[in-house]
């Protein structure tokens, strides 16, 4: 180190997140948790391959009052079952609060904070990468099961609302990751915090009449789906006569407020944090 | 000077972990030491801006250190953990950190290349970082730490882990690296590990520095203790009869996979364990370790006087 190297400025934020997300992908892409995801966005895939090959031998897989149930309804209730209610939610939580804890429990978090790089910048390209690992996986799944349950003659005809669904699956995992990544910042106990408010708060809020629901990431992305809500029990039943559906415009400017808001909170949170590392 | 804390004390709670220190840290090499548990870690983790001062303040190369990102380009750390992206070459993970201080791709992987070259991990950079030795992990710790050629590194127990012929290439490295102007502040809790790099010391015990200059003026001291070494070997007999034959060994037992000596002239005695490594006589000396009973002794001397 005799003849120092001219140092480059340090990065911006938007360039430190960016090194940040780098970084992060391929870890995040080849973790442990990544089996998890596979799995759990596996089994729609497995479950529509079942319904294919039932339909394929002459049996009608699906009847509401009597009237068989056509492979573009089936994906639409997977839509809402499968993906909307439980998967996004649940890999928001697991992966949103996670975005710094990994790093604190497996003690690397030293090698980004020391680094001419802003904290909040950290987390950003953290949840970049959430947002990027859970769509390259989630999204794979949704395609198959489309092409596995809707005959290609109706794909033209469903094509439009299947895109939609795409989107609106990626909005709904960078909803979610942002809230649960400010969860994780700022509380200790962040993943059963995460676990109360999709399975307790959001469940409560959208059935309650009022302005609950609109404290919820559930009411503003389930407004954008173009299926219509299966009435699959009481909660569901209540909560398609008590739904008040606002605009899409509304929905999108709502879920991009709460993603800058809660990722801006989350940043802040981080840049003041200390993170004591057991030894 | 390159490290200035005034009246820095730090809590974790109702826990004390430093108390009141006022310390000056000049340029050149420093040694930081002290027991486990003494307050080095915190005060490591304060003048690298992890963690705020409860009280006082401290001050890196004349700028305060906590939410001062941009002041990282000019410094490198070497933590004491042993946490790496365990999935990732020792190539990829040295260059994607370097890449973090703003240097394009291709520099990126030049100053990696470099680094790894010094900490002599070249042969072994396109392996996965899980695959490799202690040794070899704390040396591709080193490097991530010089890569970006850093004013001042700050390494946290540097050596363990080490081999005694790798631990003697580490201090040269570091005393080379301090000889082209980089100031070096290293901790250790073995005093001849320091004193092999530097003269000047900072003693922290109890969260409070206990003295702080020349390791010479303490060095009389450490000599009245018997020195404890542990040494990892697959022949602990043939090396306790070669190391009996020296005058200065006080006692040895023998443990699961090495021995235990106790010495009163440990300079001479790390030496020749060092040179019985070389020789490689007595097959591979993996490890030696020095416990803080050692240390403790000393503090607890210079707290009664």
């Amino acid at each position: 180190m005799t003849t120092r190297a001219a140092l480059p400025a340090p990065p911006t934020f938007a360039a430190g997140a960016v090194r940040v997300f780098s970084l992060s992908l391929g870890e995040m892409l080849w973790s442990r948790r990544t089996i998890f995801l596979v799995l759990v966005t596996g089994a729609p895939v497995f479950l529509a391959l079942v319904a294919r090959i039932v339909q394929g031998s002459g049996v009608v897989p699906l009847r509401v009052n009597g009237v068989p149930v056509d492979g573009a309804s089936i994906f639409g209730m997977m839509i809402w079952v499968f993906f909307l209610r439980f998967i996004v939610p649940v890999l928001g939580v697991f992966y949103g609060t996670a975005l710094m804890a990994d790093e604190v429990e497996d003690r690397t978090i030293t090698y980004l904070f020391t680094r001419p790089i802003r904290r909040g910048a950290v987390l950003v390209g953290k949840y970049l990468a959430y947002v990027v690992c859970t769509t390259l996986v989630v999204l794979p799944s949704v395609v198959l099961v489309y092409f596995v349950l809707v005959p290609f003659s109706q794909v033209a005809r469903s094509f439009v609302s299947f895109a939609i669904d795409l989107g609106l699956l990626a909005l709904g995992l960078a909803a979610y990751g942002a809230v649960f990544a400010l969860v994780g910042a700022a509380l200790k106990r962040p993943l059963v915090s995460g676990l109360l408010f999709v399975f307790g708060w959001e469940q409560v809020a959208l059935l309650v009449p009022g302005y609950f629901r609109r404290l919820t990431v559930a009411h503003y992305v389930q407004s954008l789906v173009p299926h219509a809500m299966p009435s699959n029990g009481v909660a569901s039943l209540l909560q398609s006569v008590l739904s008040d559906k606002p605009p899409a415009l509304v929905c999108l400017l709502a879920l991009a407020a709460i993603i800058t808001g809660t990722l801006w909170l989350a940043a802040r949170t981080v840049e003041s944090r200390e993170y004591v590392l057991d030894q | 000077m390159i490290i200035t804390a005034e009246h820095l004390s730090k809590w974790y709670g109702q826990v004390s972990g430093l108390n009141d220190v006022s310390v000056s840290v000049p340029p050149g090499i420093t040694g930081l030491l002290g027991p486990n548990g003494a307050g080095k870690s915190t005060f490591m983790k304060l003048i690298t801006g992890q963690l705020r001062p409860s009280k006082g303040q401290v001050r890196v190369l004349g700028e305060p250190i906590w939410g001062n990102p941009a002041l990282y380009q000019r410094i490198g750390f070497c933590p004491e953990q042993d946490a790496f992206y365990d999935r990732m070459t020792g190539r990829e993970w040295v260059t994607a950190l370097t890449g973090l201080h703003g240097f394009d791709a291709r520099t990126a992987a030049d100053q990696a290349e470099r680094a790894i070259a010094a900490v002599e991990l070249t042969d072994a950079a396109d392996r996965k970082i899980g695959s490799y030795s202690k040794g070899m992990r704390q040396r591709i710790k080193l490097a991530q730490a010089i890569a970006h050629e850093p004013e001042l590194l700050i390494l946290d127990e540097p050596l363990s882990g080490m081999d005694p012929l790798m631990r003697r290439r580490t201090v040269r490295q570091i005393k080379e690296w301090a000889r082209g102007g980089t100031s070096v502040l290293v901790s250790s809790h073995i005093l001849h590990e320091v004193e092999a790099m530097t003269s000047n010391i900072v003693l922290v015990n109890n969260g409070r520095i206990v003295a702080e200059g020349d390791v010479h003026q303490i060095r009389d001291l450490i000599d009245e203790h018997p020195h404890t070494v542990s040494i990892r070997t697959s022949q602990p007999h043939a090396v306790a009869r070669e190391l009996l034959a020296d005058e200065g060994v006080v006692s040895v037992r023998f443990e699961p996979g090495g021995l235990v000596v106790e010495t009163a002239r440990p300079d001479a005695f790390y030496a020749r364990v060092t040179d019985l490594a070389a020789s490689g006589q007595f097959g591979p000396i993996r490890e030696i370790t020095s416990p803080d009973d050692n240390l403790q002794a000393v503090f607890r001397y210079l707290v009664k006087a």
